[in-house]
């Protein structure tokens, strides 16, 4: 058995049985390179759709980053028309299971920023009270999404 | 006078379940290593019945009972996905994979040798330290929702680490043997041994990767200069230098060579990483060569491995210390290309097939293709992990991937190099796929800290 000939090993299903068993290995490793590649495309391609330059209508103060990874103390720029919520298609991700996919917006408009609730499970409050419809918003004010809470500063 | 604000409605989760999240790239790498484990056991059933002359019912499906393992271990791995899903969508989706993969290979052969062995239960046994350590797995991405908490407290871990580690050095039967492979760290006995200089490795990657992105600014700079050297402050340098101590007054005390290489290497690279100056490892390097030079010309346990490494195939030496060794290089050699195939060869020769030698089991019964998927696992394992590195949001979470990689590959190369006579043979266990519950249990709590530094905005 040792000494035979490729030709009879391939036929004898033992030996198929055995080929068929390490190439499921190569198979993972292939995948694993195929997602790789994937990932480094998609790497490749974000970074020019997101340098976009937006003018900055004001900042939000992280207070208390509640279960987000975000850090008291950080600044994060408003855009003229700013998204908050789950979905990474926000400007603002927050990374919270209490923060709904499409939370809240910000919108800038008659040279004053608008808070507006998106429909969210947990609401939208701003200086404790919920927002029911667009409210304008001055500095100072405390903007609470989910378990994350915000300061309004000026640009 | 305003009081302080409590927010006194509930809140209450949005969804658990993100359907455009859900990791399905994991779950379709998951179904090969699924595949991979049943075909295994499979192969199992139709060698013992080559073995014992009869053959398998051709009428019938081959018993359930013996894909018992294989299910469990599925199993396991579908709840884990699972979990991640929820814990941690956004991370890295090829890791458990991998080590899924790496890990099933384990408990195939620990299945396949245990009867040889004598020892009916070690795959039944390896299956278990699978499953609790996936459970340690999610447990950690859980736990490190905030990596702060793992910086803030580096001291900690660092004293942690030594402590367990000192307390092994309670035990007098610890010194004075010259075996190149027993478990010198270990705790307790019998089937509940634990070797604490597993949880040292992650506790040392801890303090180092703190340390030195505190310090990564003074490190990469020069301020005393000796001759063509430049050398940071003493104040900063000072700390890393009783480490590499310690892991001295291991080797000496207590004869583990492998554990102080790792250590070595470990330092080296995060430090490289963290100061970006050669110099560091060249240096390094050189006194590593010395102490070496020093070791071998002081104690002669370093000087008879290093003897079996030059002259294991001497008659007096390949009958005696290098035994091990050299029945491993046979055992590889009679596997060849396609190897004898699973259960069809005598691989429980080697002393310690199950455990140092698994390679050696490997390569006799899966042949030089097997070894090759097998390196190709585990070069993806640290591929994928400086990949978590390179997208780290800081110099810790950087310095943390890169170290706890470091850790993988070292023991890799460390534990084949000793199999295959490159270097001198050391007791480290080759990850995952070697038996032993400490050392996976380890590696799967790697796996979940590699996951949570993945995460974008970890």
């Amino acid at each position: 058995m040792d000494f035979s000939p490729l030709g009879d090993l391939l036929t004898n299903p033992l030996f198929l049985l055995r080929l068929g068993f390490v190439a499921v290995l190569y198979l993972v490793i292939l995948q694993v390179v195929r997602v790789s590649r994937l990932e480094m495309k998609r790497a490749a391609v974000a970074p020019a759709g997101a340098t976009r330059a937006q003018q900055v209508v004001g900042y939000l103060i992280v207070i208390d980053s509640g279960s987000t990874p975000l850090i008291p103390g950080q600044r994060i720029a408003i855009e003229p028309l700013t998204t908050i919520g789950r979905s990474p298609t926000n400007t603002i991700v927050l990374d919270s299971t209490f923060v709904s996919t499409e939370h809240t917006r910000i919108i800038f408009r008659e040279r004053s920023l608008w808070v507006d609730d998106m429909g969210s499970r947990n609401g939208t409050l701003l200086d404790q009270k919920p927002v029911a419809q667009p409210v304008a918003v001055s500095p100072g004010s405390i903007l609470q999404v989910g378990d994350v809470r915000f300061k309004f500063a000026a640009p | 006078m305003t009081m302080p604000v409590k927010v006194t409605k509930r809140l209450r989760p949005d969804i658990w379940f993100d359907r455009h999240r859900y990791r399905w790239r994991e779950l379709r790498l998951l179904v090969f290593v699924a595949l991979f484990l049943l075909l295994g056991f499979f192969q199992l059933q139709v060698a013992a019945a080559v073995q014992t002359g009869k053959a398998l019912p051709t009428n019938a499906l081959p018993p359930l009972d013996a894909f018992i393992p294989a299910f469990g271990l599925i199993a396991a791995l579908v709840v884990a996905h699972l979990a991640l899903n929820i814990l941690a969508p956004d991370t890295d989706q090829t890791l458990l994979p991998i080590a899924g993969a790496l890990s099933s290979v384990g408990v195939v052969m620990a299945t396949r040798l245990g009867p040889d062995l004598g020892r009916d239960d070690l795959g039944a046994r390896q299956l278990v330290f699978v499953i609790v350590g996936l459970g340690a797995c999610i447990l950690t991405v859980w736990a490190t929702r905030d990596l702060r908490w793992l910086r803030n407290y580096k001291y900690t871990w660092l004293a942690v680490g030594l402590v367990l580690v000192g307390v092994t050095l309670l035990k007098p039967s610890n010194f004075n043997t010259d075996s190149p492979s027993r478990d010198v760290l270990s705790i307790g006995s019998g089937g509940l041994a634990f070797q604490p200089s597993e949880l040292l490795k992650i506790c040392l990657v801890v303090f180092f990767a703190g340390y030195l992105s505190e310090n990564r600014e003074m490190l990469a700079q020069a301020f005393y200069r000796f001759g063509p050297l430049k050398l940071p402050p003493l104040k900063h340098l000072g700390p890393l230098i009783v480490m590499l101590g310690v892991a001295l007054v291991l080797v000496v005390r207590l004869r583990e060579l492998g554990l102080a290489l790792l250590i070595f290497g470990l330092f080296l690279s995060m430090l490289y990483v963290a100061s970006n100056r050669p110099l560091y490892v060249v240096g390094s390097l050189a006194a590593f060569a010395a102490g070496a030079f020093l070791a071998l010309r002081i104690f002669s346990y370093a000087r008879t491995r290093l003897d079996i490494v030059s002259s294991a195939f001497n008659p007096g030496v390949a009958n005696d210390a290098g035994f091990q060794l050299v029945q491993g290089l046979i055992a590889f050699a009679s596997g060849g290309i396609f190897g004898s195939g699973l259960g069809l060869g005598k691989p429980w020769i080697v002393p310690e097939s199950a455990t140092d030698f698994i390679a050696s089991s490997i390569g006799e019964e899966f042949g030089f293709m097997g070894v090759l998927a097998l390196i190709g696992l585990f070069m993806l394992l640290v591929y994928r992990g400086l990949h978590v590195a390179v997208n780290a949001r800081d110099s810790f979470n950087q310095l943390l991937a890169v170290g706890l990689t470091a850790v993988f590959a070292l023991q890799t190369m460390v534990i084949l190099a000793g199999n295959l006579k490159v270097l001198p043979l050391t007791g480290v266990p080759l990850p995952f796929v070697a038996y032993g519950g400490s050392s996976l249990i380890a590696n799967f709590v790697i796996i979940g800290l590699l996951l949570r530094l993945s995460q974008r905005n970890a």
